[in-house]
């Protein structure tokens, strides 16, 4: 077992390049969409033989055990090369949730489960009445025998069509006096009869979204993680490592890469007004990227993140949008084109951009609630 | 260290209500407190030990500059620090001269760029010839209370860098009141006897690299200034009541004041991060990019933050009673001065541009 912490971050980074250059698919290389398992089994059963499935797992449970200095580098280098992230649903949120709050069963039978994509999981927690207001959730799971008996549904269920399993919140106490209280976390099999799966078709014409609809459906109550009905304050444990990753500087890195390479193709650059609008897009990636930086270094220490890590993502989200925007400027009359533009040698899927960073400034909790939570949790603002 | 020893003085000295009492008396700078700060060791933060200085970098620099814009303190730190230390650090160590900027003794201001006939800056044109100066120059700031000026003129054989003292003969200063109640001087020179102190490349070179160094000082400064703009706002705007309750519970305030938080955060960490990496940098034009993007940076923070500072005050923001006013009026003034946002942003992009053509 390889200790990766004991490495110089240098050393490690050089690992990690030299595994994913040599070793993932050309054709994989920044995928535009989100990939079936079917597309990308083949690197996963590389990455599954490489032990590199779970960077973040302790290494008892076949993972990693990177610190976080050594994770972030690890997902520095994965996006740097357009390495995909895969069905990472169960590593990323399964897996850390049952390592925390499972039972020594629960871990016995579902990580090795999850390392080897035996199952695939899909993440169910926004419903049409629960979004920015989660704990408004209403999909409620009463016992039956040894079961739970599921009612209710899920929606922006991501890729909910190619799952074998989903973790969800459901309420499992309807009569608390707080809606936070009452929630509980479930584990459960998607193929069943109970179960209906819906795309939903994005404006992009993709269907990576699901609606999950819930009629009798049953999971067995050994699938209940962590107490019953403490599921809420589970899932605000889950989110730490995720604040800052979902304000990682990458996305609007590669975004602005391409607006650089389109724009000189097209010859954009001839005019001082996009000129500086592409200044401006580029500092303010450049200056976001040294606060992460920051923050990052908070995390190396050892210390927690608080609660203003959450304008890290607020800020490059917006800027990835104001990036996209401007390649759809560059494109002229070409801005309504579906498809990659060709410039020179370089193809540029403007649109694509430009739909990938909508949603961007939604998910994860959307902008306005992030703003709403810095402006109490630091700012101390009333009310 | 160096931040809680220049915070506790200028606290100690008054804060921002002494930056006031200057400004009402006539715009001018205290010479008792030039002393203390001397004593601290903030003119000499980045002269090398051997000439009396702290032997520190441009980012130490930046931490006492960001206590200079929280405190809006008209002392010519920047001046000082960047531009006239800047010069004779590089170009004459051992000038006597290092050593009583240094010690709070004096103050120099210097002078190199000029005006031309539309009033925007124009090619350089004043002369130096048998150790005399004739021709002007422009946007001379701390011109008002320094003892003399460092000139960088046109000599018989290219540029030179010349001390002239205030009052010489053939020397008229005007000084052109700023928004902060400071002057900006305008130079004009009829045979101004002036010494010599340095000649040639090394003049031009020496001046770029303290141009770069004051640009980026001005941007922390600004930083420091955009930081305790929005504290003092975000006090408003929690005591501040409309409606029986704090104008800080209204959501359309708070999200505002959200985007000011983050945008002072993200110019106080890209300034530092720049000013940092130009202790590192020995290429001047890599440096020059640099100081453009965090003075880029600091003026378009500092403006926003003091901006809609004002408009979160509401009609108290727009008296000259109420501290915040004085922010803006500061900021305006370190804005314009060496460069902002927009022009720093096209140095920038043309600066990556000479080195992507040469990659």
């Amino acid at each position: 077992m390889t200790d990766w912490n004991a490495m110089s971050d240098a050393d490690f980074r050089k690992e990690v390049r030299g595994f994913f250059e040599a070793e993932y698919p050309e054709e994989l290389r920044n995928l535009p969409h989100r990939p079936k398992f079917a597309e990308i089994e083949h690197w996963h059963r590389k990455l599954h033989a490489k032990g590199w499935v779970a960077p973040a797992w302790p290494a008892e449970y076949g993972g990693m055990g990177l610190n976080a200095a050594k994770l972030l580098i690890f997902y520095e280098e994965q996006q740097r090369w357009g390495v995909n992230r895969g069905r990472d649903m169960g590593v990323q949120m399964v897996g850390p949730l049952v390592i925390k709050f499972g039972t020594q069963e629960q871990k016995d039978y579902w990580l090795p489960r999850i390392l080897s994509c035996e199952d695939i999981w899909c993440q169910g927690y926004s419903e049409p009445g629960a979004g920015s207001d989660l704990a408004n959730l209403r999909t409620r799971a009463e016992t039956d025998g040894d079961d739970f008996v599921i009612n209710g549904q899920k929606i922006w269920t991501t890729m909910a069509h190619d799952a074998t399993h989903i973790f969800m919140l459901v309420r499992t106490d309807q009569a608390t006096p707080k809606k936070q209280q009452g929630i509980s976390f479930l584990l459960a099999p998607m193929d069943q009869p109970g179960v209906e799966v819906r795309t939903i078709t994005t404006l992009s014409g993709e269907t990576e979204f699901c609606e999950v609809f819930f009629d009798d459906a049953r999971t067995p109550r050994a699938n209940l993680v962590g107490e019953l009905n403490k599921g809420w304050t589970m899932a605000k444990a889950l989110l730490s490592f995720e604040r800052i990753f979902i304000g990682a500087p990458n996305l609007a890195q590669n975004a602005l890469g391409q607006l650089e390479s389109f724009a000189r193709g097209r010859g954009a650059f001839e005019d001082p007004v996009f000129r500086d609008r592409f200044a401006q897009a580029a500092l303010d990636v450049e200056d976001h990227a040294a606060l992460y930086s920051r923050f990052a270094d908070q995390l190396k220490r050892g210390e927690t993140l608080g609660a203003d890590v959450s304008m890290l993502k607020i800020w490059v989200t917006e800027c990835f949008q104001r990036i996209t925007e401007l390649m759809i400027e560059a494109a002229g009359p070409d801005g309504g084109t579906v498809g990659p533009l060709q410039v020179g040698n370089v193809n540029v899927d403007v649109l694509a951009s430009f739909y990938k960073a909508r949603p961007t400034t939604i998910y994860g909790g959307s902008n306005e609630i992030q703003r709403n939570i810095l402006s109490k949790a630091v700012l101390g603002l009333p009310g | 260290m160096l931040r809680e020893s220049a915070r506790t003085l200028f606290e100690r000295a008054g804060g921002s209500g002494r930056s006031r009492k200057l400004r009402d008396a006539g715009g001018g700078w205290d010479a008792g407190m030039i002393r203390e700060m001397a004593e601290a060791g903030i003119f000499g933060v980045t002269v090398p030990e051997e000439n009396g200085g702290l032997g520190m970098g441009l980012a130490a620099g930046g931490v006492i500059a960001e206590e200079v814009g929280r405190v809006i303190a008209p002392e010519p730190v920047v001046v000082t620090v960047g531009l006239s230390l800047g010069l004779l650090r590089r170009l004459c160590p051992d000038h006597a001269m290092m050593e009583q900027l240094v010690e709070g003794a004096t103050v120099l201001a210097v002078a190199w760029q000029e005006r031309g006939p539309n009033g925007g800056p124009a090619e350089p044109s004043c002369r130096y010839a048998d150790g005399k100066l004739t021709g002007s120059k422009g946007w001379v700031a701390g011109a008002g209370g320094a003892r003399g000026f460092l000139v960088v003129a046109e000599g018989d054989a290219g540029p030179v860098l010349v001390l002239a003292e205030a009052g010489a003969d053939g020397l008229s200063v005007e000084e052109r009141r700023q928004a902060d109640g400071s002057a900006m001087g305008e130079l004009s020179f009829s045979g101004t006897p002036a010494g010599e102190l340095a000649s040639g490349g090394a003049v031009r070179a020496a001046l770029a690299e303290a141009v770069n160094d004051a640009t980026a000082l001005a941007a922390a400064e600004l930083v420091g200034l955009s930081e305790r703009a929005f504290e003092i706002t975000l006090d408003y705007i929690k005591t501040r009541e409309q409606f029986d309750k704090p104008i800080g519970s209204f959501q359309v305030i708070q999200h505002r004041a959200v985007d000011l938080n983050v945008m002072c955060e993200v110019a106080q960490s890209g300034v530092r991060e720049a000013l940092g990496l130009m202790d590192r940098e020995t290429d001047p034009k890599a440096r020059a990019r640099l100081a453009s993007r965090a003075k880029a940076r600091a003026v378009t923070a500092a403006k926003k933050i003091t901006r809609d500072a004002i408009q979160l005050h509401g009609a108290v923001g727009y008296t000259d009673e109420f501290e915040i006013a004085l922010y803006l009026n500061r900021a305006l003034v370190l804005s314009a001065w060496l460069g902002d946002d927009a022009y720093h942003r096209r140095l920038w992009f043309e600066a990556r541009e000479e080195e992507g053509a040469a990659q």
